[in-house]
């Protein structure tokens, strides 16, 4: 029994290692033409970065490129540096990464560079050494101020709002929330942040969470949220308890999940940017650094069909965050 | 009185907080967020009374919370096919009875140790789903919500049913023969076996009624909104099993009453919201989960050392 | 000797699954064979490695401990604010969260051999009291980073060619293999795993080895943080999140039996490295992430289930056997393993 076992692993294995050596040398004599990008999300299985993932494989199959697209189940940034590395070994072209962590990444990707490889980043930044450019949607401070100055002209500058964020250790929202604090403190102190809870990215906690902050917090007048699950859990839970149109929800979401609610007058409003546009314009900025057709120093950077697209200083601009609302979130399907 | 004592005291000890949100935070009880807080808990209980069944027969699951997100997304997916919500009812529930009856298969049929077993399909579900699903949010018909009832009396049909419920398992376990099987099992296979019990069906069997359990869960769940998020359930399993530990489920089998899940789960589903109401900030609150979680079973611990030393 | 043939199968077994794995992923990934990659995987398991080398005693007394991921956690903030908050040199940090590490084991261990609470509970409740403290502490926000280059060594750096935190688990491996392979210690938690009380009246202190490995247990998820944190140049309170559920996981492919008395550190490592080379090849492989979770799940079932299945197979042939060759007696299978 056991000399058979034997005898039949070792045939596999012969089997296995002479009948794939073919394949995997045509595979190599391709991928020395096409130009392979790998892209990295905080997180997989969320719908912002399948948006973005949508831009980016339109962008590829237009460019004509690889793309690689892999990311953590859950955010976490030592998955995501052990992808990376597996990257650099598997010998992509182009890196372009979400940080989950500042500092935990910039290690990984200034071993990559070392490795020749070319890196930039998208929707949140490594350490500037780490990437050649940044391909910024909006500033942390940039989000925070229109979160907040939304917030406040639906409240008239005055009155308790509470955030709801993803986790209480998500470095981007901490950032976001950060921001948010200081634009309140300079400029609307009469507006006061009564609670700040987490909802694990879950809409139902989220709708649990919100519903506990309506009825704890009579004096509430707007929900914020600042992770996209629960801006609809949110606005179910303002729905359900009869406040429609006394508490405001607003927050960073995508328009589809969050289209009924605004439609019904619960969400006011959603702020977020065009993330395929954000997956798209990652992929090309990095396909044209591949070629050289993009280097530091450059004022401008031509985006195919997106058009043109400023660069202050290593920073790719994407363009303001957008406000979806009532009179436009119809236009919108992502 | 003894015998009940770890029932007894955390129903006490829920009563405390309640008496002491009844002071400090009296907004607490309004009845519309009270009757929304128990809706929402509704699902779980479910749960956590299933799980108390399998943990009474000596097996564990903690692959309920995956479950509950594939029947979830499953039940999303028939309702949004134009399936009528009587129909997907029954399906969602069969969808979660075969669930558990894999788990079942491999625990009864081959022998395995549950934890691994579930920790294995736990792992299978959830990765297949985020595979196949990708995140996606499914829209449900509108007409699902609340079965197609007002607001008010779809909660409280959702309430009253998972009580009902709650107490018709109760009942079979304590008064029909098949629940008390479940007890023998827990308490010694060999012994049940010995009885003209077959410990391995019984086994079976609860891994079956945990997964139309779940089933049934994860639709009263979703029909208390009109979308379905992919991740729902994560985490359900821990809150599950520590309702039913704290409640005075013995992990070793053969013990504990699903009236003290209940209250175990009342306990623990009212701690987020009691900070809420206290102004406590969120920092502190998975401190205060393991906190009350060990103080449960460590009053127990503290009694049984004292019988036994004196 | 029989119960030794046994499980000395499962691991042969599961070293030739790991062949398999590794040819395959060579064939199909041009770069997965070369030695950087290798130590590549190397450096991303040795948090995970370290916490399935403590897990396999802790198992093998028939506990568990659900608490080493939000330790890992805990102690990672904690070293990092003793060393930029309360200005400690780095190894006087390091030691302060050794003992933390300890600490908290020591908690677990006196709930669970004081109180006879049941590990499972009593580290369910450590489970979310230990990530709950690391994000109070912290409020969730505060990042530890920009630690000197000398400690980023540790976690980035190669060393003598290796990368410098693998001379450390080596020796872990070695230390955690002596231990419980050829001392007293790892046969009173066998002992202890078949039966409490029967290791009490063979006059086993079983209170004090119990509380051993929940201890080492606490001890080596501090070190993990350590590594941890030098690996990624950063602390934070949301460190180490599931870890747990990968130790054990690892440790149960590797052959030891969750109830407890049959179990082997080498068989662990073969588990740690049969995931770790699959998380890595299947980039290699480009297929998604979410194969890795999947791919695991199988992989654990299939591991579980062969025992079992072979031993049924062994059982009638053996039956068969005895009656058509009635002068050799048939070699009888082992008894299942509980």
């Amino acid at each position: 029994m056991k000399r058979i076992l034997t005898l039949l692993l070792a045939t596999g294995l012969l089997f296995a290692g002479c009948s794939k050596a073919p394949e995997a040398s045509t595979a190599g004599a391709s991928g020395t033409k096409k130009i392979t990008v790998a892209l990295l999300p905080k997180s997989k299985g969320n719908a912002y970065f399948i948006s973005v993932k949508a831009g980016a494989e339109k962008a590829a199959q237009e460019l004509g490129i690889d793309l690689l697209f892999d990311g953590p189940t859950d955010p976490d940034p030592a998955r995501q540096n052990e992808i990376i590395e597996n990257w650099i070994a598997l010998g992509v072209d182009v890196i372009a990464a979400a940080a989950e962590n500042r500092d935990g990444i910039s290690t990984a990707l200034r071993k990559a560079q070392q490795r020749g490889i070319k890196v930039i980043t998208y929707d949140s930044d490594a350490a500037p050494d780490a990437r050649t450019f940044f391909v910024n949607q909006a500033t942390a401070e940039g989000i925070g101020q229109t979160l907040m100055d939304e917030a406040a002209r639906l409240m008239g500058n005055a009155g308790e709002f509470a955030i709801i964020t993803g986790s209480l250790t998500a470095a981007n929202m901490n950032e976001w929330q950060k921001h948010i604090e200081a634009r309140r403190a300079s400029t609307y102190p009469n507006m006061k942040m009564v609670a700040l809870r987490p909802c694990d990215d879950l809409k139902d906690k989220a709708q649990a969470e919100a519903t506990a902050l309506l009825s704890a917090n009579p004096n509430l007048k707007l929900i914020m949220n600042i992770c996209s699950p629960a801006v609809p859990g949110a606005a179910e839970a303002v729905k359900q308890a009869g406040k429609t149109g006394k508490v405001q929800v607003i927050g960073l979401g995508l328009p589809n999940e969050n289209k009924r609610y605004v439609n019904e007058g619960v969400t006011e409003s959603v702020i977020l940017w065009k993330t395929e546009d954000l997956g798209s314009l990652a992929v090309r900025a990095a396909v044209a650094l591949a070629k050289g057709e993009l280097k530091p120093g450059d004022k401008t950077f031509a985006g195919g069909s997106l058009g043109q697209f400023e660069i202050q200083g290593d920073s790719i601009l994407l363009g303001k965050p957008f406000i979806f609302n009532k009179s436009n979130i119809n236009q919108f399907d992502f | 009185m003894m015998r009940h004592f770890r029932e007894l005291s955390v129903a006490g000890v829920l009563v405390l907080m309640l008496a002491a949100l009844a002071v400090f935070a009296p907004a607490f009880f309004q009845p519309q967020p009270l009757l929304s807080l128990l809706t929402r808990e509704a699902p779980a209980l479910l749960v956590a009374c299933g799980i108390a069944i399998v943990i009474i027969g000596r097996q564990i699951d903690i692959s309920v919370g995956s479950l509950f997100a594939v029947c979830s997304v499953g039940a999303g997916l028939l309702a949004a096919e134009g399936w009528p919500p009587l129909l997907v009812l029954p399906a969602t529930m069969l969808l979660g009875a075969l669930l558990g009856a894999v788990n079942g298969a491999l625990v009864a049929g081959l022998g395995l140790p549950s934890i691994v077993v579930t920790l294995a399909t736990m792992v299978t579900w959830r990765e297949g789903l985020r595979w196949w699903r990708q995140g996606q949010f499914v829209d449900l018909p509108p007409d699902l919500q609340w079965f197609g009832l007002a607001q008010t009396s779809g909660q409280l049909v959702l309430v009253l049913s998972s009580v009902v419920m709650v107490a018709l398992l109760a009942y079979a376990l304590r008064r029909l023969a098949a629940g008390r099987f479940v007890y023998a099992v827990g308490a010694d296979a060999e012994a049940a076996r010995l009885a003209g019990i077959r410990p391995r069906l019984v086994t079976f069997l609860t891994f079956v009624a945990l997964g139309g359990l779940t089933g049934l869960a994860a639709m009263m769940n979703l029909v208390q909104s009109p979308q379905v998020d992919p991740k729902t359930g994560t985490g359900l399993e821990l809150k599950a099993i520590a309702a039913a530990v704290v409640g005075g489920v013995a992990i070793s089998g053969g013990r504990g009453r699903l009236w003290g899940v209940l209250a175990g789960l009342l306990l623990l589903a009212c701690i987020a919201p009691a900070l809420t109401h206290l102004h406590v900030q969120a920092y502190w609150e998975k401190a205060i989960q393991g906190a009350v979680i060990l103080l449960a079973v460590v009053g127990d611990g503290l009694r049984l050392r004292k019988e036994r030393t004196g | 000797m029989k119960f030794r043939r046994a499980f000395l199968r499962h691991e042969t077994l599961l070293a030739a699954v790991l062949l398999l794995e590794w040819f395959y992923f060579n064939s199909v990934g041009l770069r997965f064979g070369t030695l950087d990659n290798q130590f590549d995987i190397l450096r991303h398991t040795v948090e995970i490695g370290l916490l399935a080398l403590v897990m396999t005693p802790v198992i093998l007394t028939g506990g568990i401990d659900l608490s080493v991921g939000s330790l890992l956690g805990l102690c990672a903030i904690t070293f990092g604010k003793l060393w930029r908050d309360a200005g400690l040199p780095i190894p006087v940090a390091a030691a302060c969260t050794l003992a933390l590490g300890a600490l908290a084991g020591l908690l677990n261990a006196s709930l669970i051999t004081r109180l006879r609470l049941p590990p499972l509970i009593v580290t369910l409740g450590t489970y979310s009291l230990f990530r709950g403290l690391a994000e109070a502490v912290t409020r969730g926000v505060d990042t530890f980073t920009n630690f000197s280059a000398s400690f980023l060594f540790l976690g980035q750096e190669r060393w003598l060619g290796l990368p410098a935190q693998a001379p450390l688990f080596i020796l872990a491996a070695t230390g955690m293999w002596l231990l419980v392979h050829r001392t007293t210690f790892g046969r009173s938690f066998r002992a202890i795993g078949f039966s409490p009380e029967g290791a009490r009246y063979a006059g086993i202190p079983v209170e004090r080895r119990l509380a051993l490995a929940y201890v080492l247990a606490g001890v080596m998820a501090a070190a993990a943080a350590i590594i941890y944190t030098s690996r990624l140049g950063q602390a934070r309170a949301d460190a180490g999140t599931g870890y747990e559920l990968f130790a054990i996981t690892a440790v149960v492919l590797g052959g030891t039996s969750i109830f407890g008395g049959i179990g082997s550190i080498h068989g662990t490592l073969l588990g740690v490295a049969a995931i770790a080379v699959l998380n890595n090849g299947l980039v290699h492989a480009r297929l998604p992430r979410e194969a890795a979770g999947l791919l695991t799940g199988a992989l654990l079932l299939l591991a579980l289930s062969a025992e079992p299945l072979l031993q049924f197979f062994r059982a009638r042939r053996a039956a068969s056997s005895s009656k058509s060759t009635a002068l050799t007696p048939a070699n009888p299978a082992p008894p299942p393993p509980s």
